[in-house]
């Protein structure tokens, strides 16, 4: 019959949704588009949405929408009807569970087969969001939209039992039919068209959305990891992936150590400025030895581990790789640094730390050319002549690259040495003076770095406002673990 | 630096050593000469312990095991004497044993190694 396959053509698009169609909901067509529906046509019988009424309502376009008996809206005026598009709250319920057509069957004659198909459907599923539709009755096209709009995104909690369907398509069996003109066919298969072209956006955006949800949550735990490993602690490296295992342990381990270290200083601080007696202040220099001793250890297994990562200075922090020599500080570098300020030494003491200086610099110039030595090796292996054997020549190279282990280790013994000889040399008092000094520089050149990598631009901040925005994120980063030292 | 050796049957050979005990002639060899090194000619470390000494202006004696017909015998006692599965550099000052390249250099930091040089006649002032 006319009558419904209005209802079926024109509910195709706003059919009632299934139950498990959480977030569609039965907004009638006609609000949908700006129509007027009677409201004699919406029943007052509790949440159930009569959809019978509702297609006559349709094509009886002349009849005005009463206010009184309206309920009152649910959303007010000035929502974005932006995502009416993409949320058809109408579209997908046609999908949904097929029912019998028994009730239909005998009722379309007009338009095809698939017509009628779909009204069984959607006459059958009159899941009401029944409430929604009623009060949409009194709204303005524009509040219809908005209604429509944020009612899709509500979901569910609009939606009301399907209990009432029976006695609708009871109901459904009285409504009067009218006869379809070919312009009203013509404009129902546009909407519907128009609907289906919704339908697929929607799933298309939803879908999307869904995949970037995933990836958000799979970048979060990366970060998280990463976190864990003490990536950002030298503002160093690149991605996560590209450290090695032995590498982020190492990394964890020494930003534990700077934790650490910090608390080692300000025992050294308290004690100096305490006037602690020397057999006390003995025993915090001895424990900041140790605490030196540990990260030795720990660079042992690092340089067995991953000798690149310690060689290349990427478990520190870029100013401090800018002095980086073998994988750590240079010590003569160090002693040049305290010799100043370590004031007032006695001629023995003076004599000793030069003497200090001097052997240290002769033994970093031998593991130097030690090591200058191996490069050159390395590079007549790579480079070598005619490659009779590819394989044999990387076997060859990387047995020399092994060499790299034994000379990182001999120079952090030569740190290890030089430090154990200050704390000979000195008092205990100027040794506990010395250690904190050493403590202050490398935080300041740990802090450096970070300065650095959050300077603003000022030639750029000029012209481009969008760089005024990284370097604001950079000072975000690194300050964080930067000052924590502090 | 010089390397120790007769060229005898066409091939430089540790004087006096035919047929020793490989321990004997580690003793023997590192007693004859205030400083002496047994190295590898091919290591990169030995190159850096050797570097050691010259700068410091001493003239060590070495004994590169590569090249000596009875090296290994040599370098295996050394791993004995050491303890270590990789001896080599090994440094003997007045036929004392110092040690590998980390006792060599703890001991020059530590003030040590010059006194011994000077002790054993490889260093004047």
């Amino acid at each position: 019959m006319a009558n419904h396959r209005v209802g079926e053509t024109g509910l195709t698009d706003s059919g009632p949704s299934s139950n498990h169609h959480h977030h569609h909901h039965n907004i009638p067509y006609a609000v949908l588009h700006g129509m007027n529906v009677p409201q004699s046509f919406m029943h007052q019988e509790g949440p159930a949405f009569d959809f019978g009424e509702l297609e006559e309502a349709i094509v009886l376009q002349g009849v005005k929408i009463r206010n009184d008996e309206a309920k009152p809206p649910l959303f007010t005026a000035g929502r974005p009807a932006a995502t009416l598009e993409m949320f058809p709250s109408w579209p997908m319920r046609f999908q949904q569970t097929p029912r019998g057509s028994s009730k239909s069957g005998g009722e379309s004659t007009d338009s095809g087969s698939g017509v009628n198909t779909i009204s069984s459907k959607t006459e059958n599923q009159v899941e009401p969001e029944s409430p929604i539709s009623k009060k949409t009755s009194s709204l303005d096209q524009q509040q219809q939209v908005d209604m429509a709009s944020d009612i899709s995104r509500t979901g569910t909690s609009q939606n009301q039992s399907a209990a009432a369907k029976t006695p609708q398509e009871k109901r459904r069996g009285s409504t009067s039919e009218k006869q379809l003109d070919a312009k009203t066919l013509r404009r129902l298969a546009q909407n519907r068209e128009a609907a289906r072209k919704s339908r697929l956006r929607k799933k298309a955006y939803v879908q999307q959305l869904e995949s970037s949800r995933i990836k958000l949550t799979q970048l979060e735990q990366d970060l998280q990891r990463a976190r864990s490993q003490g990536f950002f602690l030298g503002g160093c490296a690149g991605t996560v992936g590209n450290i090695s295992s032995g590498a982020a342990i190492f990394d964890m381990e020494y930003s534990r150590w700077l934790e650490d270290d910090q608390r080692h200083m300000s025992e050294l601080r308290t004690g100096l400025n305490a006037h602690l007696s020397d057999s006390d202040l003995r025993i915090i220099v001895d424990s900041y030895i140790s605490h030196y001793d540990e990260i030795f250890r720990l660079k042992v297994a690092a340089a067995k581990a991953d000798v690149f990562h310690l060689i290349t200075g990427m478990w520190t922090t870029p100013a401090e790789r800018f002095f980086l020599w073998m994988g750590g500080f240079r010590p003569s570098d160090l002693i040049k640094m305290l010799i100043s300020q370590l004031d007032p030494l006695t001629e023995q003491q003076v004599m000793g730390i030069y003497s200090l200086q001097h052997s240290s610099q002769q033994a970093e110039e031998a593991l130097t050319q030690g090591l200058e030595q191996l490069q050159q090796s390395l590079i007549d292996t790579i480079a070598g002549g005619p490659v009779i054997d590819g394989m044999q020549q990387m076997a060859v190279a990387l047995g020399k690259l092994a060499n790299l282990e034994g000379f990182v280790r001999q120079a952090d013994n030569l740190r290890q040495q030089t430090l154990h000889q200050l704390s000979r040399i000195l008092t205990v008092r100027q040794a506990a003076r010395c250690f904190l000094m050493i403590g202050e520089y490398y935080g300041r050149l740990r802090a450096l770095s970070s300065l650095w990598a959050s300077r603003p631009l000022e030639s750029m901040m000029s012209e481009d406002h969008s760089c005024q925005t990284t370097t604001e994120l950079q000072m975000v980063q690194p300050s964080q673990n930067h000052f924590s030292n502090f | 630096m010089h390397y120790q050796g007769d060229y005898y049957w066409g091939y430089y050979m540790p004087t006096r050593s035919i047929g020793s005990d490989p321990m004997e002639r580690v003793v023997k060899l590192a007693s004859e000469k205030a400083v002496v090194i047994f190295s590898l000619s091919s290591c990169c470390m030995c190159h850096a312990v050797k570097r050691l000494f010259c700068g410091m202006g001493v003239n060590p004696t070495v004994y590169e095991l590569d090249q000596d017909p009875r090296g290994k015998d040599l370098e295996t006692a050394l791993m004995r004497l050491l303890g270590n599965s990789q001896p080599l550099p090994v440094v003997f000052i007045g036929g004392k044993l110092i040690g590998a390249m980390d006792r060599v250099m703890a001991s020059h930091i530590n003030g040590t190694l010059v006194p011994l040089l000077k002790e054993a006649g490889a260093l004047w002032l």
